[in-house]
């Protein structure tokens, strides 16, 4: 009896804790987080895919330029490190009308938020076509693997959206860590499937030649691929690892995140460098992997960056065998270098003999007033291996649609290097910024750091030097 | 603070809106197109139709518990809340329920059962108890409207409905947004939380080292602007 009495008012209590479960709610529909399958013939959805092109390319362009001056406007004096393509000059986001930089600068972000101030360029940037997201190539790269490998990277629905100079040099050279005293080892040439093993052989071990094979061997990816939900017009084998990080750099491809949803939401991703690999302790601008080797395997089991297995595996994924294939994939990954950089010392300071009076104003507001160093750490090749967030929409209203993205904040964010950074272009996760004056600006304002107007030029050339 | 956000969402309303261009794999086999590259109006895919439905109940239910709120409400803070919740859902329910009219969608004529069990579980409640249930209901309520509408975006193919849906997220955004800075003064979770946006320099993201605020940086919290202040770094999507 006493052992009823003392449930009673625990079952009583299961009871009322219970109450609300019965109303447990429906989820929210499946394509919000899984790709719906495709309904429409391929054959048809491809003419329409076709008959659009025109005016998805048309109002992305609209958008960029509303954003940003595109222009062609060289950096006298100032080449990227394979010495083919010039770096681009100046500020390039354009400003709203009636302000300057400094008197944006001199308000708060909320003032900029209410009165609709941010530029436009400084927000995140959509892919050319949101709804349906995916990668998309340079026609460099489309032409240079067309004519090696007879492999159609061409999509029927998109082009890349951003002029060609505006974009990194093409091939670009590659660095090894294990063969320094050899520099740029490309020959100048774009590392095939084709040429691999002529140009790397003699130079890599075994291991690490195993590794290249892999990661220039095309496999399914959820718009290239045999299915009808594919974007490239015949059945295709799919797509490479370098791909996109062409010679272990970019070559200014880009797709969406893989690490949100819904569609609408995911925001762009512009390729990051590969290079320096060995240094970086988390990998994905959101998914803090903590080995390449997980980034590696993981991206080959998800369809390349859609964050899917279950699409994925329709397509025919590829499952690396982690002890045979990823570590190799990984150890090639780990031997490339960053491009030579003369002027730095080992611990990744100015050298005084050799950097001129204005690239050293620029290493003083880097490590000072400009707080670039806070999370860029000369001493740890310019990263700091943390996810930072910027917190700028304190500076906008989120949930504006742009070209079919949701413009929502970004939240944490990964530190990328910023050794070799002018071979880059263009910057920050998304490549919204055209050119390194323009990431100053950026983080001039977002950062509160009130820097003058010769300050922020001495940056831009500091940022010359890395 | 309501005027405000109303006032962006109708900006918004008034810019013209760049055409929405979805994936044409998603497109209904049986699509009607007004030319080669769009289809014709009013011509949806399941996921419209969906759209439709969820976002017509939901929008009913938000009226009818901001009425209930009206009623029980124990803070003017949350009068005000519910205030705009009618105001806004109003609006917003006659503009779904024309363009369904319109596409000769039915939509449903009551709230579902989710909202139905939460009205009756808030009308068990008085005081501080339905305060705070009924803003948590609005927070869980809102995060799902705002995936459902940026899903429709890129998932729908009836493009009056995918523009709606756009000129509509940031509004509801803001509603999440001014929810959870209620919740979290109701809750007592950050009482400190000034109303006023948050001003320059940011002391969050790090250490202030370089000591440069710009101009201007005090926060004034008698001249605190009505709209809520950005959104904290707290996870808001599951």
């Amino acid at each position: 009896m006493p052992v009823h009495r003392a449930l009673a008012p625990i079952c009583a209590a299961l009871l009322a804790g219970a109450q609300p479960l019965p109303a447990a709610a429906d989820p929210l529909p499946p394509d919000t987080t899984y790709r719906p399958l495709p309904v429409m013939p391929p054959s048809r959805a491809r003419a329409i895919d076709e008959a659009q092109k025109p005016a998805v390319m048309a109002r992305q362009r609209e958008l960029l330029d509303s954003r940003y001056d595109l222009a062609d406007r060289p950096l006298p004096g100032a080449m990227m490190s394979g010495g083919t393509k010039p770096v681009q000059e100046g500020v390039r986001v354009r400003l709203p009308d009636g302000q300057d930089w400094d008197s944006l600068a001199a308000m708060t972000p909320a003032e900029i938020r209410d009165g609709d101030l941010l530029p436009q360029g400084f927000l995140p940037l959509p892919h050319v076509k949101q709804a349906t997201g995916g990668q998309v190539f340079p026609q460099n790269q489309i032409d240079r693997i067309a004519a090696q490998e007879q492999r159609d990277l061409r999509r029927f629905d998109v082009d890349l959206d951003l002029p060609d100079h505006l974009t990194p040099e093409f091939p670009p050279p590659i660095f090894l860590t294990t063969q320094p005293h050899l520099g740029d080892v490309s020959r100048g040439e774009l590392l095939t499937i084709r040429n691999y093993y002529e140009i790397m052989n003699g130079l890599v071990t075994p291991v690490q030649m195993e590794g290249l094979r892999l990661l220039l061997t095309p496999f399914p990816q959820e718009e290239f691929n045999q299915t009808e939900d594919r974007k490239v017009a015949d059945p295709s084998l799919g797509v490479a690892c370098l791909d996109c990080h062409s010679n272990f750099h970019s070559n200014a491809a880009f797709h969406q995140t893989p690490d949100v949803r819904p569609q609408a939401s995911r925001f762009r991703l512009d390729t990051t460098s590969l290079r320096g690999m060995f240094n970086q302790q988390i990998h994905g601008s959101k998914r803090s992997l903590r080995s390449i080797e997980d980034f590696t395997e993981f991206e080959q089991r998800t369809a390349y960056f859609n964050g899917d297995h279950v699409s994925a595996t329709r397509k025919g994924v590829h499952l690396p065998d982690r002890a045979n294939q990823v570590a190799m994939m990984a150890q090639m990954q780990n031997i490339i270098d960053f491009p030579p950089a003369p002027k730095l010392d080992p611990f990744g300071r100015l050298d005084p003999t050799l950097a001129t009076e204005q690239e050293l104003a620029g290493e003083a507001v880097f490590m000072g007033k400009g707080r670039c160093a806070e999370c860029h750490n000369p001493q740890t090749a310019f990263m700091d291996n943390q996810m930072h967030d910027l917190k700028l929409e304190r500076f906008y209203k989120p949930g504006q649609v742009h070209n079919d993205m949701a413009t929502l904040p970004d939240g944490p964010i990964k530190t990328f290097t910023l050794r070799g950074i002018k071979d880059s272009p263009p910057y920050l996760h998304d490549g919204r910024l055209m050119t390194l004056a323009d990431t100053v600006e950026f983080f001039n304002l977002v950062l509160g750091t009130g820097l003058s107007g010769d300050e922020k030029e001495a940056l831009t050339a500091y940022l010359l030097t890395l | 603070m309501f005027p405000r956000m109303i006032a962006a969402g109708w900006v918004l309303l008034a810019a013209p809106a760049l055409a929405q261009i979805g994936n044409p794999g998603n497109l209904a086999p049986d699509t009607a197109m007004q030319d080669a590259a769009t289809p014709a109006p009013h011509q949806r895919n399941a996921h419209d139709t969906l759209s439709y439905q969820l976002l017509a109940a939901g929008g009913m239910a938000e009226v009818a518990l901001a009425q209930l709120a009206l009623d029980r409400a124990g803070s003017d803070e949350l009068r005000g809340f519910a205030e705009m919740m009618v105001r806004d859902h109003s609006d917003a329910n006659q503009r779904l329920a024309a363009l369904a009219e319109a596409a000769n969608v039915p939509l449903p004529e009551g709230p579902d059962p989710e909202h139905q069990a939460m009205q009756e579980r808030l009308a068990g409640l008085e005081g501080s108890d339905f305060d705070l249930a009924y803003i948590r209901g609005q927070i869980t309520d809102h995060q799902k409207t705002v995936q459902l509408l940026s899903a429709e975006v890129t998932g729908g193919q009836d493009a009056e409905l995918q523009r709606l849906a756009a000129e509509l997220l940031p509004v509801v955004q803001g509603h999440l947004d001014s929810a959870r800075d209620i919740h979290a003064r109701l809750a007592g979770i950050s009482p400190a939380v000034s109303p006023a946006p948050v001003a320059r320099p940011d002391p969050a993201a790090t250490p202030d080292t370089a000591a440069s605020p710009a101009p201007g940086a005090s926060p004034d919290p008698a001249a605190a602007s009505p709209a809520p202040p950005a959104a904290p770094a707290a996870p808001e999507t599951p």
